[in-house]
């Protein structure tokens, strides 16, 4: 627990362990309503459809703690999804395809983070920019067409099970761990939490600032080019309207988890939470028959009531 | 200058009776757990100057907040023409007639100067209810012209020379029918000639009944203007007396305590082989052509006016913003400074002078900030080792930061602790080049004490060292030669035998002729 | 270099003077752009320059332009406001509805008035007595807004509009379109408030330096309060235009305009930082969209692309401005 202050640990701690009892009260509330919540086969098969948030979440915990933010994601994974797709259609073998894919989604994290740092712009504005601008690409290369006649090994990545574990849940419980022990362990993890809490100090301490912001920019770029192609395998279909709109889940469960999205503090065990929380929230009303139209409407709500809580007890602690 | 020149003196001996501007009766005001001012009485008399003086953190700037309504007092209470009033804003404090021009400048760069003015005031209407841009352009002019100034009122504040945008800060404060202003170091980045046309000014004020409380570090300034003095140090009161009867000698011995020998530690010594050496170094508005070398063992004094070009001078060197052109040599070989990091490789390291935003990350612990430099030798395969604790304890040790646990954050600490922590920090990189900025603004004298006898360790120590300060007796009894910057450049060098206040001080100010670019301001 | 420079004022001015004026204002990049894209679309097609495809590219822009007249000011504040898209397609239901059951223009107007007033109150109070940063309160309403719609709406598009509901799209007076009249008298307006009002000069003042409007005593979130709520308002006119044009409401009306919108505003010159622009900069952005939409279609680009030269243009109007202000050598 090299990164945190006693301190601040004790405070995160209460802070998770709140939002730890949420997700059990979620539950509970959640089986009473629905009989087949709490059955061991729907809660995996619930991990099918979180794995693609909780992804992008890990990635873009790290760079609201710098103080960033990234509103492109739910586009670069739709155009990372048409890159694979596509480059398929057009005759490249599958796993180059996906390689291919992979590289899309991190030049495409690497263009944002070029453009934030080497012009001093605010991400916000930047990423802006890329959402219509990736989304752009994804429906004009795709010209607004799907792919689907992939080969059926494909599907191992979005639809297999081992045993009963869902592939891409051992897939995210592999990243979860890897990202944990960079943000609380490493030197670049401390590097992370330094910028978000004073970027110029952090400057003048010889951080690397500019290029820990273009690894996490690109990094998540990774992570949204794996959750692009699970996503693609699970549906098995590449289009360029996928993930419209996934950024503000990924947000959702990142600002849930505790971390201020003025930057400078959040933590991986918070995020895991915030997206368990959300993938409870939007399975239970599902199966609990709430309409679909429903649900961007508690997630609207939910981000904001998350982040009110959020300022409101950390001022308080102040 | 003499006092009976002053048209203000005269002013306030005929007035020393009557009612008070206002008066502050045993004011105390605490942050967290420390103090800043504890039980002080101050009070301005209509057309006086009153000096306020005292070292960095003594409290001068936290009182007049105070009587500018952005802090209200913990115990104690304000009085305006005997009235004791609590402000809530510092609107509050503009409608009794108090006016504050703070150290930093709260204008607006995007603005217009007129626009500047009149930002939150009323403005001139024409008879269809439009705004009459015409006549707030001619009373913006009209205001600087009675402040002796001619501007093109149409232009961006960002465009303007820092003395400019000092005089539209006043034209700003005097907008209010004014009777207190507050100037809170006006002259620290003026030159000679510019101080003298601020206090043409401030004697009209004076002479038109308006009382000015005057900060400044500058003590023949305040022997040039003040009628009386108030003398604060570590946030208490210790005395109040009319300029006349104090000297130099006696005042500097009320602020800081104790006779000035016994402050400072040197033991100078034989300098080694040149460490660090910059030749012609420039960049574009900030400074030009600067040649300086620093020695192994040696402390060299960077001596000047805020805003001459020192700590863009070091920051370049440190490599955050880098030199457009000139060279910079380490052990004689030329190096190419881009960052922060290579600057660090190269042994070089910079103590800045921004302790809060570029010095610490204040959540941090201690411990996450001492190390937060040398990770790269305190890391595995990227991953921070164990050792870690061990080596911040060791230097949190050496500077006996005190009261704190090395896991606190550093938010919670005092000023001079936090300056030790900032400190320890850049010994820790174990440098062989040292630029201090200021190394001891804002903190209380025993802290200072100790990082004087510090510096003067590592200078024994062979360390290269650069010390940059507007404390003149700081410099003079630290360095064992002196550098001064004016506008940019280098215009003076003295050893240690040889350098004399006068002469410092006349390099850093000697009146330019010709105002200075703009782009230098910030 | 003010003072270097000898009181100019009011005198006669050089034409390099002039021209230096003129290239400091913010739009004035964005105007210059305008031209040469106006200059290139008719050199490289003849149906281009035209009165009716003018006067068409306009109306084309009418709903985006008026909503950027006011997020202008949002940004103007240093906020942003991201939820303009889903407000106007609530504002359009909420017309269409009232529409269905009473006709006439006047109960929809103030129908979708009311709720784009009352959305844009409640993201006002969000950032400033909630202190929640406006792009988390903005992207939180533009969900949820568009969630409202589809509950409202049951999913089922509105049509069967009456005529004259839908004049504010379609009437004309004096030949001139109505879009075109009310985009040009609230851009006159928006020049007067931001002139000639407190409220309009006090919005620079907080964006280009919070602190100090602070200390000025500035009513800080007042201003900012007003700024979030005239979007509502604004955004009500907007849908009237767009109902009146499209004469039927679908679910998804106006997804994605909220980016047109930003883009409009930094295109034009009002800098995302806050603090400078006008309302001429997002008139100009308005106009400059809609230029190169119409353009992209008479050189026969295929629509899809039209959200990846949006997003261009967005990344090229932010790094144009920033590598403005390192030629004219202010150091941001």
């Amino acid at each position: 627990m090299s990164a945190l202050t006693a301190t601040v640990r004790r405070l995160r701690f209460s802070r998770e362990m709140v939002l730890l009892v949420v997700l059990i009260v979620l539950m509970i509330v959640m089986s009473q309503l629905s009989p087949i919540f709490f059955t061991l086969g729907n809660l995996l098969n619930t991990s099918r459809f979180f794995v693609e948030v909780g992804l992008m979440a890990l990635g873009m915990t790290l760079i609201i703690i710098t103080g960033g933010i990234d509103l492109s994601v739910g586009s670069n994974l739709a155009l990372v999804s048409v890159a694979v797709g596509f480059s398929f259609v057009a005759g490249l073998p599958l796993p180059l395809a996906i390689l291919f894919g992979l590289v899309v989604g991190v030049a495409a994290g690497l263009f944002n983070g070029l453009f934030i740092t080497l012009l001093h712009l605010h991400p916000l504005v930047v990423t802006l920019g890329t959402l219509a601008l990736f989304q752009g690409l994804a429906y004009g290369v795709s010209e607004a067409e799907a792919v689907s006649d992939f080969p059926g090994w494909f599907a191992y990545f979005g639809q297999a099970y081992l045993g009963p574990i869902p592939g891409q849940l051992i897939i995210f419980i592999v990243a979860v761990v890897v990202v944990w022990l960079i943000l609380s362990r490493t030197r670049f993890g401390r590097y992370v939490y330094a910028i978000g809490n004073n970027e110029e100090a952090a400057r003048f301490s010889g951080v690397p600032v500019r290029r820990v912001k273009l690894a996490l920019y690109s990094g998540i770029g990774l992570l949204v080019a794996m959750a692009s192609v699970i996503y693609t395998s699970r549906v098995y279909t590449a289009r360029g309207d996928s993930g419209v709109g996934l950024e503000l889940d990924v947000i959702s469960a990142v600002v849930l988890g505790g971390a201020s999205i003025y930057g400078g503090s959040g933590t991986i065990a918070g995020t895991v939470l915030g997206v368990l929380i959300i993938a409870t929230l939007r399975n239970g009303l599902i199966l609990a028959g709430v309409p679909s139209t429903w649900q961007l409407f508690v997630l609207g709500v939910l981000l904001l009531v998350a982040v009110f809580l959020n300022e409101f007890f950390r001022r308080r602690e102040e | 200058m003499n006092l009976s020149d002053d048209p203000g003196a005269e002013q306030a001996a005929t007035t020393a009776d009557a009612p008070g501007v206002f008066r502050l009766r045993n004011v105390t005001k605490r942050f967290g757990g420390v103090t800043a001012v504890e039980d002080v009485d101050f009070d301005l008399r209509p057309g006086e100057v009153h000096a306020l003086v005292g070292e960095n953190g003594a409290g001068k700037s936290t009182l007049m907040k105070i009587v500018h309504g952005l802090y209200p007092p913990d115990e104690g209470a304000l009085e305006v023409g005997g009235e004791v009033v609590e402000f809530s804003s510092p609107r509050d404090a503009e409608g009794v007639g108090i006016a504050m021009i703070p150290q930093e400048l709260d204008l607006f760069p995007e603005l217009s100067v007129t626009e500047n003015l009149f930002v939150g005031r009323q403005r001139p209407r024409t008879r269809w209810g439009g705004l009459d841009g015409r006549a707030m352009r001619g009373e913006a002019r009209r205001r600087l012209g009675s402040l002796g100034v001619d501007l093109d009122v149409t232009t961006t504040v960002k465009q303007l020379s820092a003395a400019n945008q000092q005089i539209v800060a006043i034209a700003r404060a005097l907008v209010g029918e004014a009777t207190a202003v507050v100037m809170d170091e006006p002259t620290a980045s003026l030159t000679e000639r510019e101080v003298q046309q601020l206090f043409r000014i401030i004697s009209d004020l004076t002479s038109g009944g308006v009382g000015v409380v005057y900060i400044s570090h500058r003590l023949e300034e305040i022997f040039q203007i003040a009628d009386r003095i108030t003398v604060l140090r570590d946030g208490h009161h210790i005395t109040t007396t009319p300029a006349s009867e104090l000297d130099a000698e006696e005042l500097v011995r009320l602020m800081v305590g104790r006779p000035l020998n016994e402050l400072f530690t040197r033991h100078p010594q034989e300098a080694g082989e040149v460490a660090v050496e910059v030749r012609g170094l420039t960049r574009e508005g900030e400074f030009a052509d600067v040649d300086l070398n620093v020695r192994r063992g040696e402390i060299v004094g960077l001596a000047g006016l805020v805003g001459a070009g020192r700590t863009e001078l070091a920051q370049s060197i440190f490599g955050i913003h880098p030199p457009d052109s000139g060279q910079i040599l380490v052990d004689g070989e030329e190096v190419r400074i881009r960052s922060p990091q290579t600057a660090m490789e190269k042994g070089i390291f910079y103590v800045p002078e921004e302790r809060r935003s570029q010095g610490l990350i204040l959540p941090f612990s201690i411990k996450n900030n001492i190390t937060l430099s040398i990770l790269d030798r305190l890391s595995r395969f990227g991953f921070v080792l164990r050792a870690e604790r061990r080596t911040a304890e060791r230097f949190a040790k050496g500077l006996s930061i005190r009261g704190a646990k090395i896991s606190d954050p550093v938010s919670r600490l005092s000023g001079g602790n936090q300056q030790k922590v900032v400190v320890a920090k850049s010994l820790a990189r174990e440098p062989s080049i040292l630029l201090l900025d200021e190394p001891t603004r804002g903190v209380d004298v025993g802290a200072k004490s100790e990082i004087y006898r510090l510096i003067d360790d590592l200078a024994r120590e062979d360390k290269a060292i650069l010390l940059i300060s507007s404390e003149l007796e700081e410099v003079l009894s630290m360095s064992d030669r002196v550098l001064v910057m004016r506008e940019g450049r280098v215009t003076g060098e003295f050893d240690r035998g040889e350098a004399t206040q006068e002469r410092v001080m006349t390099a850093a100010t000697a009146a330019a002729e010709g105002s200075r670019e703009a782009s230098g301001d910030e | 270099m003010s003072e270097a420079r000898a009181p100019a004022e009011e005198g006669g001015r050089s034409l390099g003077e002039a021209f230096r004026r003129f290239m400091v204002r913010p739009e004035a990049p964005a105007l210059v752009f305008l031209v040469v894209l106006v200059a290139v679309f008719s050199l490289s097609s003849d149906r281009f320059l035209s009165r009716s495809n003018f006067e068409s590219i306009v109306v084309s822009v009418a709903v985006l332009g008026v909503i950027a007249l006011a997020v202008n000011q949002v940004v103007l504040c240093a906020e942003i406001d991201i939820s303009t898209g889903s407000m106007m397609g609530l504002c359009a239901v909420a017309a269409g509805m009232v529409a269905s059951s009473t006709g006439g223009l006047v109960l929809p107007l103030l129908a979708a008035v009311a709720v784009g007033a009352t959305a844009g109150a409640v993201n006002g109070l969000l950032v400033t007595l909630g202190r929640i940063p406006a792009i988390i309160v903005t992207l939180g309403m533009l969900y949820a807004l568009r969630g409202v719609i589809l509950l409202v709406t049951g999913g089922t598009w509105i049509t069967g509009i009456p005529a004259e509901t839908r004049v504010l799209g379609t009437g004309s007076v004096l030949g001139i379109d109505a879009p075109v009249i009310i985009l040009l008298a609230l851009f006159l307006i928006m020049e007067l408030v931001s002139r000639h009002s407190t409220w309009g000069r006090n919005t620079f003042a907080v964006g280009g330096n919070r602190r100090a409007a602070r200390f000025a005593g500035l009513p800080i979130n007042r201003t900012r309060f007003l700024a979030f709520a005239l979007v509502g308002v604004f955004v009500g006119v907007a849908s009237m235009i767009y109902l009146g044009r499209a004469g039927s409401i679908q679910t998804n009306t106006g997804t994605g305009l909220e980016l047109q919108v930003i883009a409009a505003v930094v295109i034009g010159g009002t800098s995302i930082a806050g603090g400078r622009g006008s309302a001429l900069a997002a008139l100009t952005g308005a106009v400059v969209i809609g230029v190169i939409l119409n353009g992209l279609i008479l050189l026969g680009v295929p629509g899809i692309w039209q959200s990846a030269v949006l997003g261009a243009l967005i990344l090229f109007a932010v790094a144009t401005d920033v590598l403005r202000r390192r030629l004219l050598g202010y150091k941001a």
